[in-house]
């Protein structure tokens, strides 16, 4: 590992103001389990790294604000999967929390990371783009609200402008009953990245909400509705909608999965997800 | 006295070791210590045009870049049996990790920098890569013929060729026959602890190495040799490690820190990163096309088969390797007409090295798979189709060799009965059977030194190293129970050529037989010295004065052994020294230089459950019955069986050392190498142990240790094809290779799974 200068902000305009200053050499830090594997394995030297773990105005609460459910930029993954709340409104994304890592690594990485690292693959990106996350962005022209599916942009690229920092991410709480479930594979049953992932919300009314990991260069959310999805029935019908939903993934073959088991497995994981969904989805009256 | 031997007692710095408080290699502080660096290149073949040194010369804090220039011509080279590795690349690399200089500087992190700042032209040249590629018409040759003029081989890619065969070797016709070719791929230790190297010059003359290695004295003579010193002038330091499973076995980076100690009158270490460890010695991939005949009734009536190992571009120790695994072409059956041909195929691929199971894993591989569609193809169920081939007590296995020395159907029969054989099959399940055989290194001496002191303790000084295995706690077992002594009154100081005697090497589940009977007769020999020392002073004569549970009886007294020495020598004075030795019979008639002294042998039964849809798989339960002869100690060897299996359960089903077209590693590193986790390992693990007590070694035992790496896989892919319908050739076992099996069968059904 390059050697690197550091610096401790303890406030979100320092922070932001060194990352302006000194650009694409400065990299931020929160939990660090992606930053400091890549600059172990030389991906990436930067030559300033901004710890933001001391920032008093970053948050590592979990919070009810506003009718959403505001998760902070310094929570970790251990947290998020296991708070009631999250648990209870947003299965999917404990489930997803849950899966990243070791219990040391999710003791130590953020949500907030986890998105701004940007990984295709990224566990929690699915669950948050069936939730219609918000990303509240903290930057040199002041606060911003990007909506999650515009807040990837592709591989290691997000909407994060020069000094922009996530300070939050809020989870709208959903306004009738819904179901929801996270599935995924990867080539061992722990500490692995995703070879596919999936996430899936389903209404009471049949709006299904699907969102791919690693089946592109960004996570892909899709939308549907229909009677159809409500049934728990494995009709050709089903499989020929949920077909067409994956249709706007676009997997590639690398050492972790062939594309076209990616391709097989994204049916599968959809299929899977529902059903659990639908059996999540609170019994109507 | 406590009786010691076939007690779990407590692995002696077993609790260091979880602390962290042993000192492993890494950890040695070394006044003047400066830090090595590998010099490489981004590609496997290269013609090396230039080296140019002064840019990293001048990075503050560097000591030396040692280039090919700094060193002797020709070109010294070494190697445990054939002298053809070179101390730096000599010209040309040969794969990707090559050497082609090193730097020694005060810090790690300077040292990188530099190695980053030595600049090397280079032509990067065609490359062969597979044992397809290396056998081709025309391909490059990996070893210039001059290295080997005399080799029938030197014009190709084949290293050696060997030839096993009995009955009627040309055999070819029976009620059913199959041919198929099975593949193997390479695969890394991954040890925890990577690989470690030092060195530093040893007055007068002389240099000390201290390096993470299972054999200290081949590399004794190894850096010896290449350095053109007397091997008394050569000090090997074998330091306790965290896992070797074969690749800590062989000379690496030795002599190249000899070089760089001299040179800068320093000590100077290289620890390799778990990435760099990858390319430092891995498993031979292999290919190997068998055909096998059956009568009606399912026995064997032939086996022919062509193993191709791809190695390295050196030898190593691969012609034992591969030697090995075609001499017992029979696994652990009854086949009255054998062929084997077996090549060790040189390619610009990392070194290929020992690797628990040692050729074995390759060759059961393809064996087991053979008897499971045999069966399924005469329709006789899996367990009676082996029992009905495996052989009695006593009956020849190997014509000429040793007989079989244990009850094998006994043994098989057991490990089917703990997985629940002849019980219902969930839905989805499958369950599988395989057996391991293979043979320690025969014709192979180990030396032992019991010194038992002036206050009754003892130390014993021996060759064999400890990485984990619990050699060390067996061994003061043994000498507890042999010299009368409490456990804990026993230090063993292990593998420092410096002060223990000779070994030969500590590998093939070797070391509890041989070095412990040899501590055996070291114990013997103590027992009559202090007999005559004790009949001296009081002035009786020998043979009326006995040794027996620490005590030395006299006529009219019996004595501690304190008491005996102090008698002796006086109080708080001398010592009582036994040297034993144990020795393989050597036969330069027998092609392997020696008969087996013992079958180590092991039953597998697996249970899996399949997800059809996905192809992932989930071992409900492993179950390894090993036939131990006498466990010393049931939990350490319990703890290797397991060991072994998991470890192989990861190679069944994940691990694979991949290179592109071009060489390089695809995953050289934990991200994307995998082994399994705690996640994936069976549901339920059993280790049985069959103790009957007709061993070679000490008390009755036979070696443990390796078995439980041997044929893992294909008791899983056997279980897999019972859960699916379908059979496979080729490993790892993945989900994703799983669900194309399934698929292709969906379109073409398999004939070959096991109902």
């Amino acid at each position: 590992m390059q050697s690197f200068d550091y610096a401790r902000p303890s406030s979100l305009a320092d922070a932001s103001e060194l990352l302006v200053r000194r650009g694409d050499d400065a990299a931020a830090l929160a939990g660090g389990t992606d930053l400091i594997v890549q600059m172990e394995k030389g991906a990436r030297a930067p030559a300033l790294v901004v710890d933001l773990k001391r920032v008093a105005d970053l948050g590592d609460g979990i919070e009810r604000r506003d009718g959403a459910l505001r998760i902070g930029a310094l929570a970790c993954l251990e947290d998020v999967a296991r708070d009631a709340r999250v648990r209870e409104g947003f299965p999917a994304l404990a489930e997803a929390a849950g899966v990243i890592g070791s219990v040391q690594i999710r003791n130590r990485a953020t949500l907030a990371g986890n998105i701004c690292n940007a990984s295709p693959a990224a566990d929690t990106a699915p669950p948050l783009l069936v939730y219609g996350a918000q990303v509240n962005l903290f930057g040199p022209r002041g606060r911003r609200s990007v909506p999650i599916e515009e807040f990837f942009l592709g591989p290691g690229r997000t909407a994060l402008e020069a000094g922009e920092l996530t300070e939050s991410v809020d989870l709208p709480l959903p306004n009738g009953p819904t179901g929801s479930a996270f599935c995924r594979l990867a080539r061992r049953r722990g500490m692995d990245l995703a070879s596919v992932n999936v996430a899936c919300r389903l209404s009471a009314a049949g709006e299904l909400r699907l969102a791919f990991g690693a089946a592109g260069p960004t996570p892909i959310l899709v939308q549907d509705e229909g009677e159809v999805f409500l049934k728990d029935e494995a009709t050709d019908a089903l499989g020929a909608r949920l077909e067409q939903m994956a249709e706007a993934t676009r997997p590639i073959s690398d050492v972790r999965a062939g594309e076209d088991y990616r391709r097989a497995m994204l049916r599968v994981l959809s299929r899977r997800a529902l059903n659990t969904a639908r059996r999540r989805l609170p019994e109507s009256e | 006295m406590p009786e010691h031997v076939g007690q779990s007692v407590k692995k002696s710095g077993g609790r260091e070791r979880v602390t962290g408080a042993l000192q492993f290699a890494a950890d040695m502080q070394m006044p003047g210590l400066l830090h090595a660096k590998l010099v490489t290149l981004d590609c496997a073949r290269a013609r090396i045009l230039s080296i140019h040194a002064a840019a990293a010369e001048q990075v503050e804090g560097v000591h030396c870049v040692l280039t090919p220039a700094d060193l002797p011509r020709p070109m010294p080279r070494y190697g445990p049996v054939e002298d053809d590795r070179p101390v730096l690349a000599d010209g040309e690399t040969k794969y990707y990790g090559d050497p082609v200089a090193v730097v020694a500087a005060e810090t790690e992190q300077i040292a990188a920098a530099a190695a980053e700042r030595v600049r090397v032209q280079h032509e990067e040249l065609p490359g062969v890569y597979t044992v397809e590629d290396a056998l081709a018409p025309g391909a490059p040759l990996v070893q210039e013929p001059s290295l080997r003029p005399d080799s029938p081989h030197r014009d190709s890619n084949v290293y050696n060729e060997w030839h096993y065969a009995w009955g009627e070797a040309e055999a070819d016709e029976a009620d059913l026959v199959i041919e198929e070719t099975y593949r193997f791929p390479m695969q890394v230790h991954f040890a925890i602890e990577p690989h470690v190297f030092a060195a530093a010059p040893d007055e007068p003359d002389g240099v000390v190495i201290w390096s993470t290695v299972q054999h200290p004295f081949p590399l004794r003579r190894a850096v010896a040799e290449s350095l053109g010193l007397p091997a008394a002038k050569v000090r090997v330091v074998a330091t306790e490690m965290g896992g070797a499973f074969g690749g800590k076995g062989y000379p690496k980076f030795e002599p190249l820190m000899a070089f760089l100690a001299l040179r800068t009158g320093r000590p100077v270490r290289l620890a390799l990163s778990l990435a760099e460890s990858f390319l430092a010695g891995r498993r031979a991939a292999g290919v190997v096309t068998m055909r096998s005949g059956f009568s009606r009734d399912g026995r064997f009536v032939f086996n022919r088969s062509r193993a191709d190992y791809l190695i390295g571009a050196y030898a190593d120790i691969t012609s034992s390797i591969v030697s090995k695994a075609a001499y017992i072409g029979c696994g652990a059956y009854r086949i009255p007409n054998l062929e084997v041909t077996a090549r060790a195929v040189f390619s610009h691929t990392p070194p290929a090295t020992a690797y628990r199971g040692f050729g074995a894993p390759q060759y059961l591989w393809a064996l087991e798979a053979q008897i499971d569609r045999a069966a399924r193809r005469l329709g006789i169920e899996r367990l009676q189709m082996r029992l009905r081939n495996i052989p009695d007590r006593g009956e020849e296995l190997i014509p000429g060799d040793t007989p079989v020395d244990g009850d094998w159907k006994q043994g098989l029969s057991l490990a089917a009965e703990a997985v629940g054989w002849h019980e219902p099959l969930p839905p989805g399940h499958g369950r599988g059977l395989a057996i391991g055989v293979k043979s320690p290194r025969p014709g192979a001496a180990s030396q032992a030194l019991a010194r038992l002191h002036h206050d009754g303790s003892a130390t014993l000084m021996v060759g064999t190293t400890e990485m984990g295995q619990g050699s060390k706690t067996a061994f003061s077992q043994i000498a507890a129970r042999a010299l009368g002594i409490p456990f804990e009154k026993i230090k063993v100081v292990c593998g420092d050529t410096g002060r223990v005697p000779f070994d030969a090497v500590t590998a093939s589940s070797r070391s509890t037989v041989c070095m412990g009977n040899a501590i055996l007769a070291a114990c013997e020999e103590i027992k009559r010295k202090t007999a005559a020392l004790a009949a001296d002073a009081h002035g009786v004569s020998a043979d009326r004065v006995s040794v027996s549970d620490g005590m030395v009886h006299l006529p009219e007294t019996v004595l501690n052994y304190a008491e005996a020495i102090c008698s002796s020598y006086g109080p708080g004075e001398g010592e009582v020294m036994g040297l034993g030795e144990f020795r393989l019979p050597r036969d330069p008639e027998h092609p392997l230089g020696g008969p087996a002294p013992f079958w180590e042998i092991i039953f597998f039964a697996t249970e899996v459950d399949v997800d059809r849809e996905t192809g992932q798989y989930r071992l409900t339960k492993l179950v390894t019955v090993a036939d131990i002869g006498k466990a010393i100690n049931p939990a350490a060897v319990k703890g290797q069986d397991e060991g072994g299996s998991l470890m192989s359960v990861g190679q069944a089903m994940m691990e694979q050392f991949i290179l592109d077209e071009r060489g390089r590693p695809v995953n050289l590193g934990a991200l994307d190498y995998r082994i399994p986790t705690t996640q994936d390992i069976p549901l339920r693990t059993e280790s049985l142990l069959v103790e009957n007590a007709d061993g070679p070694g000490p008390f009755g035992a036979k070696g443990v240790g390796e078995s439980g790496a041997t044929a893992v896989a294909p008791a899983i892919a056997s279980a897999v094809a019972q859960a699916t319908g379908a059979s496979f050739t080729e490993l790892p076992l993945t989900a994703e290779r799983v669900w194309r099996r399934l698929k292709q069968q969906e379109r073409a059904p398999d004939t070959s799974a096991p109902d």
